[in-house]
Order: C-alpha cells, then sequence, then structure tokens
C-alpha cells in the first residue's frame, strides 16, 4: 500500500546541528527585528501627535475655566439705601456708593490710586445695576456685610491672564485705558482680584461682543442633549428593526443584496451631504422650524442609521447558530427564537454599537450649519418641549461659532468648549467600554 | 449440584410503526443528496443511523422535524408521515411539529439562561403549564427524564452553561423530553463528549426508548451496535440496509454493510 | 474485583449475567448427567440411562445458544480485558461441558448391553465412585468459575491425579480379570470404554478448571497438567 518498501536504501542524513547558526536564519531574525523596530516608531510617532495634540488642548483650553473676580466685602448703610431708592437715577448712586467704599478700602491697605466710577466701569461691567438687583431681592441683607463675586470684564481677565499686555492698547479704545492698568495691579496687590473657578462657563448662555468672558455653554449642551435624545430614540428602534428583519428574515436574494451595499455606502457619505438632504427635506418641504434640535436631531438620526445597523447587523451574526438551532429543535417560531433568544445576547454589542454611534453623531458639525444651528442663542429654553422646538444651538457648532469671533476671549472659549465637548466623548466611550465588558458573555 | 438462577430474557417490546417514510428525495440545490429512502421507524425502540460522512443520515434526520425548512436550497420530496399524518402537508405547522419531534444536537447548546429556564422555555411557548406549580413540575419531570436531577436539582437558578461537557448534554436531552414529544431525534449526540458521558448518555437513552420513538444518527458503529434495537446504514444517499442491530452486526445481508461494518470502506 | 463492578450500561450487564446463568445451567444439567449415568449403570436401571440419553440434547441445545449469545456480545459490545476473558472462557468451557455431556451419554448407552452380562465383581461400583468424584471436581470447578476462585480452580487441577490413579486401578484390574476368564473379555472392554470416558471427564472438568485460572488472572496456569495416566506409556502394566 505504501512506498515505503520500495527503495531499500534510505538516504544518508548529514547530522546538522541545531545550534548551528545559519545564513538565512541570521537573516530572517534580522528582518523581523527590522520590522518591529518600524511597529515601535510608528506607534511612537503616534503617540506624539497625541500628546501634542493634548498638550495644545489643554493648555489652551484651561484658563477658559478661570475667571477673573473682584472679591469685596462690602455694607451698605440703612442711610445710603434709602438715599439711593429716593433718587431718580438709582443706578448710579449704587455705582458712587460702591466706589466711595472701594477707595477707602484701597486706602485703608496703604494703596494710593486714583479712579472713577467710569474706570470701575469698564473694570467691572454695569456695577450699581448688579448691586441693586441683589438688594432688591435681599433687602434684610442691607446694612449687613455681605461677600460679592464680581466678575471682571474680559480685558482684566485677559491681562491677569498675560494675553493682553500694555503694548496691546491701541490709541481711542473706549473699553480701557492705560490708567486701568494700574487700577488692576492696585486692587489686585490689595487682594480683591482672583482667579475663580469660572462656572457661568458651563452653566451660563452665549453672550456679544459686549461681555465675551460672560459666554458660556450650557444652552449649546442642551441643545446637544436634545438633539441626542432624539436620535437614541428614533435611530435606535429604526436600526435594530431593519437590521433585524435583514439578518433574520429577509430573503436572500439579488434585492437584499443590493440594500445592504447601500446601506455600506451610505456608513461613507460625507455628514455636509445630510446636511443639505435635511434642510430640503425638512425645513423647506416639511416646515419644522429652524435651527430647531428637532431638526438637527432628525439629521443625526440619518447619518447615525447606517452605523447602528450595520453594528446590530454583526452583533446578531455573531450569535451562533446552535443557539437558535436549539430554539427551533424546542418548538419556538423563528420570531420567537429571535426574539427571546438572539436579540438578548446580541444586546451587548448593540447597545456598544449605538453609544458610539451616538459620541459620533455628538461631534457632527457640519450638517448642523446647514440647518442653522449655530445662532446666537442667549437664553434656555422655557419648557422641556420647546428645548426639541426652539432655536438653538450645539456643542461643536457653537465652538465653531466662537472661533469665528474676533475677540481673542472668544477663541480661548472656543478651546475650553472643545475640552468640554472632548470629555463627554470620552464619557460616552468609556460607559461602551463598561457595558460591553459586563455583558461579555461566552457561550 | 449447582442450581442455575432462572433466564434473564432480553426485553423486545411489541412495538408499532411510528415514522412512515417513502421514496423520500433531498435536493440541496441540483444535487441529490437523499435518493429514494424507504424506512419505517417503531415507536418505543431506539433506531440507528449509520455511514460514513456524508452519506446523508444528518440530512434525512433533519426532515424528520422540518429543520431542512430553515435552509433556502433544501427541496424535500416525498412522503413522511408520523402516525400516519403527512408531515409535509400544506396545513402542518413545523413549529407543532418541533413540539412533538424533539432534538437533541451534536454540540451541547443549552440557552445562557439558568438551568431552570433552560427547561420551562419549551413548555412556556406551548402554554403547557398553567401556573407556576405546574411548571416547577414539568421542570422536574423533565430532569429526571434526563437522569440529570440530582445533579441540577440544587443549582437550578445557575446558569446552564456553567455545567460540563456531558452533564450539559443530559440537560439538553432534558430539555427536549420537557415538551412531551413523541419521537426524539439524536445527531450524534455523544461526538463532543468523553467515554464515561458517552456511556451515561448511553443509559439514558435505553431508559428513553421505555417511552419515545429514539432515532439517533451516529458515525460511531459501536456506539449503534451498543445503544440501538434496529439500524439502518446509508451510503451516498441510498438506504442500504434496515434491519435488527444484531443481524447487521453478526451477518448483514448487503455487502456493502459488511464492508462498511468491518472497516473495509470509509 | 472489576467484574463484580457494574457497567454504566445496564444492558451490557444484563446480557452478560444471562450468559454466566446460562453456563451454570448447563453445568447443572452435565453434573446431573453424570450421576445418573453412573447410577443407572450400578443399579442396572434402563429408564434412567435412556432418561440420560435423552437430556443430552438439551445440553447441546444450550452449547449453541452460549455460542450464539456470546458472538452477539463479542460483536454488538467489542468487550476487552476482563469481559474479553469471560466470554472467551464461558466459550471454551461450553465446549468442554458438551463434550463431558457427550461422554456421560456414552455411558448411558452402553448400560443396555452391559445389563445382559454378569457384573464384574464391585467395578460399578467403583466406576460409580470414581463418577462421583468427577462429578464434585465438576462442581467445584463451576463454583471457582462463578466466584472467581483462582485456588479452587488450582485445587481442582491437583484433584485430577486421583482419577488418573483410580483409572490405572481399575485398567489393572480388568487385565486381571480377562486373563482370568475368556468369558469375561467382552464385558471388561465394555466397562475398560467407560473408564477411560470417565477418566476423559476428568481430563475436561480440568480444562474448565485452567479457563477458570485464566480468566481470572489473565494467562493459563504454568505447570504442564500432570498426566498420571501412564498406561499408554509404561510397559510394566501391561504385562498380566
Amino acid at each position: 500500500m505504501t512506498d515505503a518498501s520500495m527503495d531499500s536504501a534510505a538516504p544518508k542524513r548529514r547530522f546538522v546541528s541545531l545550534t548551528a547558526e545559519d545564513d538565512r536564519t541570521r537573516k530572517r531574525n534580522a528582518a523581523e527585528k527590522r520590522f518591529r523596530m518600524y511597529g515601535i516608531v510608528a506607534i511612537a510617532i503616534g503617540l506624539f501627535f497625541l500628546v501634542s495634540l493634548v498638550y495644545a488642548i489643554l493648555s489652551q483650553g484651561l484658563p477658559a475655566f478661570k475667571q477673573a473676580v473682584v472679591k469685596i466685602e462690602y455694607t451698605l448703610t440703612q442711610e445710603q439705601y434709602d438715599d439711593a431708592e429716593s433718587k431718580l437715577l438709582k443706578t448710579a448712586v449704587y455705582t458712587d456708593n460702591f466706589v466711595a467704599y472701594l477707595s477707602e478700602e484701597m486706602n485703608a491697605r496703604g494703596i494710593e490710586v486714583e479712579f472713577d466710577a467710569a474706570a470701575i466701569e469698564r473694570l467691572l461691567g454695569k456695577v450699581g445695576g448688579d448691586l441693586r438687583a441683589f438688594y432688591g431681592e435681599n433687602e434684610d441683607m442691607v446694612g449687613q456685610p455681605v461677600t460679592f463675586e464680581l466678575a471682571a470684564a474680559s480685558r482684566v481677565d485677559r491681562y491677569l491672564k498675560g494675553t493682553f499686555e500694555r503694548e496691546d492698547l491701541q490709541e481711542g479704545n473706549r473699553f480701557f485705558m492705560a490708567e486701568d492698568f494700574d487700577l488692576i495691579d492696585a486692587m489686585q496687590e490689595a487682594g480683591f482680584i482672583s482667579q475663580a473657578f469660572n462656572w457661568n462657563f458651563i452653566t451660563g448662555v452665549d453672550s456679544g461682543v459686549d461681555n465675551p468672558g460672560g459666554a458660556g455653554i450650557g444652552a449649546s449642551v442642551l441643545g446637544s442633549f436634545f438633539m441626542m435624545l432624539v436620535v437614541l430614540f428614533l435611530a435606535l428602534p429604526i436600526g435594530v428593526a431593519a437590521s433585524i428583519y435583514l439578518e433574520e428574515f429577509a430573503p436572500k436574494n439579488r434585492f437584499t443584496d443590493f440594500i445592504e451595499v447601500n446601506i455600506s455606502n451610505l456608513a461613507a457619505v460625507p455628514s455636509i451631504v445630510f446636511g443639505i438632504l435635511g434642510l430640503a427635506v425638512f425645513i423647506q418641504f416639511a416646515h419644522l422650524p429652524q435651527s430647531a434640535p428637532l431638526v438637527g436631531g432628525l439629521v443625526l438620526t440619518l447619518m447615525t442609521l447606517p452605523t447602528i445597523i450595520i453594528s446590530t447587523r454583526a452583533s446578531l451574526k455573531a450569535v451562533p447558530p446552535s443557539i437558535r438551532d436549539a430554539a427551533l429543535g424546542v418548538g419556538a417560531s423563528k420570531m420567537q427564537s429571535v426574539f427571546h433568544h438572539v436579540l438578548p445576547l446580541a444586546m451587548p454589542g448593540i447597545l456598544t454599537g449605538t453609544i458610539i454611534g451616538l459620541a459620533q453623531a455628538l461631534g457632527e458639525t457640519a450638517p448642523l450649519l446647514l440647518i442653522g444651528m449655530v445662532g446666537f442663542i442667549s437664553r434656555y429654553p422655557d419648557t422641556f418641549l420647546a428645548g426639541f422646538l426652539e432655536p438653538n444651538s450645539a456643542m461643536p457648532a457653537q465652538i465653531y461659532n466662537w472661533a469665528a469671533r474676533s475677540d481673542a476671549v472668544f477663541t480661548e472659549k472656543a478651546w475650553g468648549g472643545i475640552i468640554i465637548l472632548l470629555v463627554f466623548l470620552l464619557t460616552m466611550n468609556i460607559i461602551a467600554i463598561i457595558l460591553r465588558r459586563r455583558f461579555e458573555r461566552r457561550w | 449440584m449447582y442450581d442455575a438462577p432462572p433466564f434473564t430474557t432480553q426485553e423486545t417490546a411489541v412495538t408499532d410503526v411510528k415514522i412512515k417514510a417513502d421514496k423520500v428525495q433531498v435536493y440541496y440545490g441540483d444535487t441529490h443528496a437523499i435518493k429514494d429512502v424507504d424506512v419505517q421507524i417503531d415507536d418505543k425502540t431506539v433506531t440507528a443511523f449509520i455511514g460514513p460522512s456524508g452519506c446523508g443520515k444528518s440530512t434525512f434526520l433533519r426532515c424528520l422535524n422540518r429543520m431542512n425548512d430553515t435552509i433556502d436550497i433544501c427541496r424535500v420530496e416525498g412522503n413522511i408521515a408520523i402516525d400516519g399524518e403527512d408531515i409535509y402537508d400544506k396545513r402542518v405547522d413545523p413549529v407543532q411539529l418541533r413540539a412533538k419531534v424533539g432534538m437533541v444536537f451534536q454540540k451541547p447548546n443549552p440557552f445562557p439562561k439558568s438551568i431552570y429556564d433552560n427547561i420551562a422555555y419549551g413548555p412556556r411557548i406551548h402554554g403547557m403549564a398553567k401556573n407556576k406549580a405546574e411548571l416547577d413540575e414539568i421542570v422536574e419531570k423533565a430532569l429526571r427524564r434526563g437522569a440529570i436531577w440530582e445533579e441540577a436539582k440544587d443549582r437550578l437558578h445557575e446558569p446552564g452553561t456553567g455545567l460540563s461537557g456531558g452533564q450539559q448534554q443530559r440537560l439538553c436531552i432534558a430539555r427536549a423530553v420537557a415538551t412531551e414529544p413523541e419521537v426524539l431525534l439524536m445527531d450524534e449526540p455523544c461526538s463532543a463528549l468523553d467515554p464515561i458521558a458517552t456511556a451515561q448518555v448511553e443509559e439514558l437513552i435505553d431508559e428513553l426508548r421505555q417511552n419515545y420513538a429514539v432515532v439517533i444518527v451516529t458515525h460511531s458503529m459501536q456506539q449503534a451496535a451498543r445503544v440501538s434495537q434496529k439500524t439502518a446504514f446509508f451510503h451516498l444517499g441510498n438506504l442500504v440496509e434496515y434491519d435488527d442491530t444484531s443481524k447487521i452486526f453478526t451477518n448483514p445481508e448487503d455487502s456493502r454493510t459488511e464492508s462498511y461494518i468491518t472497516g473495509r470502506i470509509g | 474485583m472489576n467484574s463484580t463492578q457494574e457497567h454504566i450500561s445496564s444492558a451490557y450487564d444484563r446480557d452478560l449475567e444471562g450468559i454466566q446463568a446460562r453456563i451454570m445451567k448447563m453445568g447443572g444439567l452435565v453434573e446431573q448427567a453424570i450421576l445418573d449415568a453412573a447410577k443407572a449403570l450400578d443399579t442396572r436401571d434402563q429408564e434412567l440411562a435412556d432418561k440420560v440419553r435423552a437430556g443430552d440434547k438439551a445440553i447441546d441445545d444450550l452449547e449453541e445458544l452460549l455460542n450464539e449469545e456470546a458472538a452477539r456480545v463479542i460483536a454488538l459490545r467489542a468487550p476487552t480485558a476482563i469481559d474479553l476473558r469471560v466470554i472467551l472462557s464461558v466459550m471454551r468451557m461450553s465446549a468442554n461441558l458438551e463434550r463431558i455431556g457427550d461422554l456421560a451419554k456414552n455411558l448411558a448407552k452402553r448400560n443396555a448391553v452391559l445389563m445382559t452380562m454378569p457384573s464384574m465383581n464391585g467395578s460399578t461400583s467403583q466406576l460409580r465412585r470414581m463418577s462421583r468424584d468427577v462429578q464434585v471436581m465438576l462442581k467445584d470447578a463451576l463454583d471457582s468459575y462463578i466466584q472467581r476462585d483462582e485456588a479452587l480452580a488450582r485445587d481442582v487441577i491437583e484433584r485430577d491425579i486421583d482419577i488418573d490413579q483410580m483409572y490405572n486401578t481399575l485398567f489393572r484390574e480388568f487385565l486381571t480379570f480377562m486373563l482370568e476368564d475368556p468369558r469375561n473379555i467382552t464385558p471388561c472392554m465394555h466397562l475398560h470404554f467407560i473408564a477411560k470416558n470417565v477418566e476423559r471427564m476428568g481430563d475436561h472438568v480440568t480444562s474448565i478448571a485452567e479457563q477458570v485460572v485464566f480468566l481470572v488472572t489473565g494467562e493459563k496456569p504454568d505447570e504442564p497438567r500432570q498426566k498420571d495416566d501412564v498406561t499408554s506409556t509404561n510397559v510394566e502394566l501391561s504385562k498380566g
């Protein structure tokens, strides 16, 4: 049966030591070492860019979270209060009182500097108005010492952060004068000016050129949030249902192949195309309110749908056919086997895909530009429903808007906004990873 | 004088025909996989299908509970009747059929749920229990029938996938009998098990034949010899010989059968 | 011992039990046949002799059945180790038992003729005693089989010497009788065949006991069987 018996003289074997290194082995080892070096170099380059990026973002963006404030303990006496309320120009009196008080305090600390109400207003904005509003609500605080934290103007902020120098000041600038620098230094010496955490950046709304430092990202966060709600509640069910149908129930013919190819292509379509589509269909044809998170959400749903469908199909495919066979063998119908067995097992993968899709949608800017969500939004929506329908902006759009404005403070805010956006994305991706780990099952 | 104990006789119950297959053909696309098979499977008997790889025994087995319906390119012709009713009749719902004809697969495939839920799933979807107490009873009965009650009764709510291979297969058998089927189909149930687990499952199959018609596909002739009362030898899609197991293994009629059994053809 | 432990497959155990039950029954029938044949000879009981001759069929049927069953178990169970030795020893033992049964039948066959002849001075009672010894050996051999008792089996093998000695004695006696009176020749010839048969029965029983040793240890007993039947080789004995 075998040829083993045919050749009686077995070929003579030369003894080659295993420990001897021949040419080919040496060359092969050298080539492998080189390849490993290439890999390490590539990783190093990637890491370098990553580190540079993170450094740039943090160094430019962290200052946005700090705000120069004037912290002062001020007491308004009852007489001053009654006096101010009886006059015609009430706020001016408040301002004068404040200026006088500040002067006293500064002199008490041995700092000699001349300033007037106009200078204080350049540095602190409408102090009088703020003080009046406060005492209007808290009348019982009259005569009591109250610690005020007054936000300083953006130029003060920038001066203290070192981005605004004396030399930068142009002649005829009505927002700032040369003496103001000395006032700032004096107040700093007296201990009235400090850097505090800028909560307003996170919770506040956008503001105009008159108060760049007061701009906040709060409203846009809410706008993004409403959009994500729309995407979640539309894209997830539609995507999962479409996927289940395509994977489990659709017959395998040319038509379904055609659909599959197109879905994969849709995932690669540039997002701005979806923006134009949204403009044409949702705004011009369906007359939905412009710049509303509802429309933004609808456009992003269209964009996220292919991603969710593809990841759901992959999760469904990953469920081994033995589970389906087992369910069918016990007498379950196709529907029952899919919904009772396959879907629960695929759920972790589906959730992960959805969260990643949402995270991608969160960072999309181009389609939002076209449907108008880059507007100047200066107040929060009133009700939950209004949150969907009233014009709003989203985080990436807001960042774009700020970066395009001329004032350098807005640029700083843009970097700060990038940090916040990245924090959201990082959080969502971490949640996706945790979910995947937690629900990973062996079958 | 030695007084011999009385004879122990081999029990062969009187059996009826449970499944009758007539001129069955199965096509995969253009390939003619099963050719002209006529066979009668008896009730309360273990029938083994043996034959070399690719001879069609698994395909024919899957025809008996219409699992081949899930394969698009598969076409079945001919008549297969269980208790006299043609199972390929248009009015027959395959889902209901599969409650009557249970199946156990080659690789143990318990659901990734608790042991209790594994067994209870079938009875639940077929509405076999009116309340939890009845369901508990059904589960216990099935686990006892599957010879795994003792090992499972203290871990009913632990996942079924935590059992060993042999235990998982017995769990799958218990799951199959939970829906009170009348026929049990087994597709190489022991090929993924070690010899001791295999012997335990074979002993279980011997007990099961008191209540069900069991059809087992196996590529181990020795297993067919040990476990079945009737054996069918398939070769290249044809049913070559079908007879009592002891006859097939001591003196088969067809030379092809003898060649396969003695290891002369693969 | 392993053979007392149960197989996981209970059907396998039932098959083996069935086979062992049959061989024991066969053994019982053969023991009875030996005793009955010798008694018939001694008491000149033709009816009993006929019963023995008729009963041989049952013994032959059992041997055939046992062979079939053993073949079935080999084909279906592929027995190994101790199970294989059980099956092999059963097949050989049944052959031996069947031969012993035939020899007993031959004893009974000659009864009709011997009844017509004068009795030979107590030879038949000697034969009866010899047969009884053989029957006890057979009983012990069967017991050693069912109990897997190697010591008892070896003891049986030893006792064959006694049977051979008894045969030698009877051989000399018959020679003497035949030399004394030529009319004694015919009955003595018959009696001699009978004695030879009984001696052969003893050899077959020894063979059974050897099977038991093989079953228990896996090897045939070492020492060559002692053959003390020297009548075929001893010249002195043949002289008058």
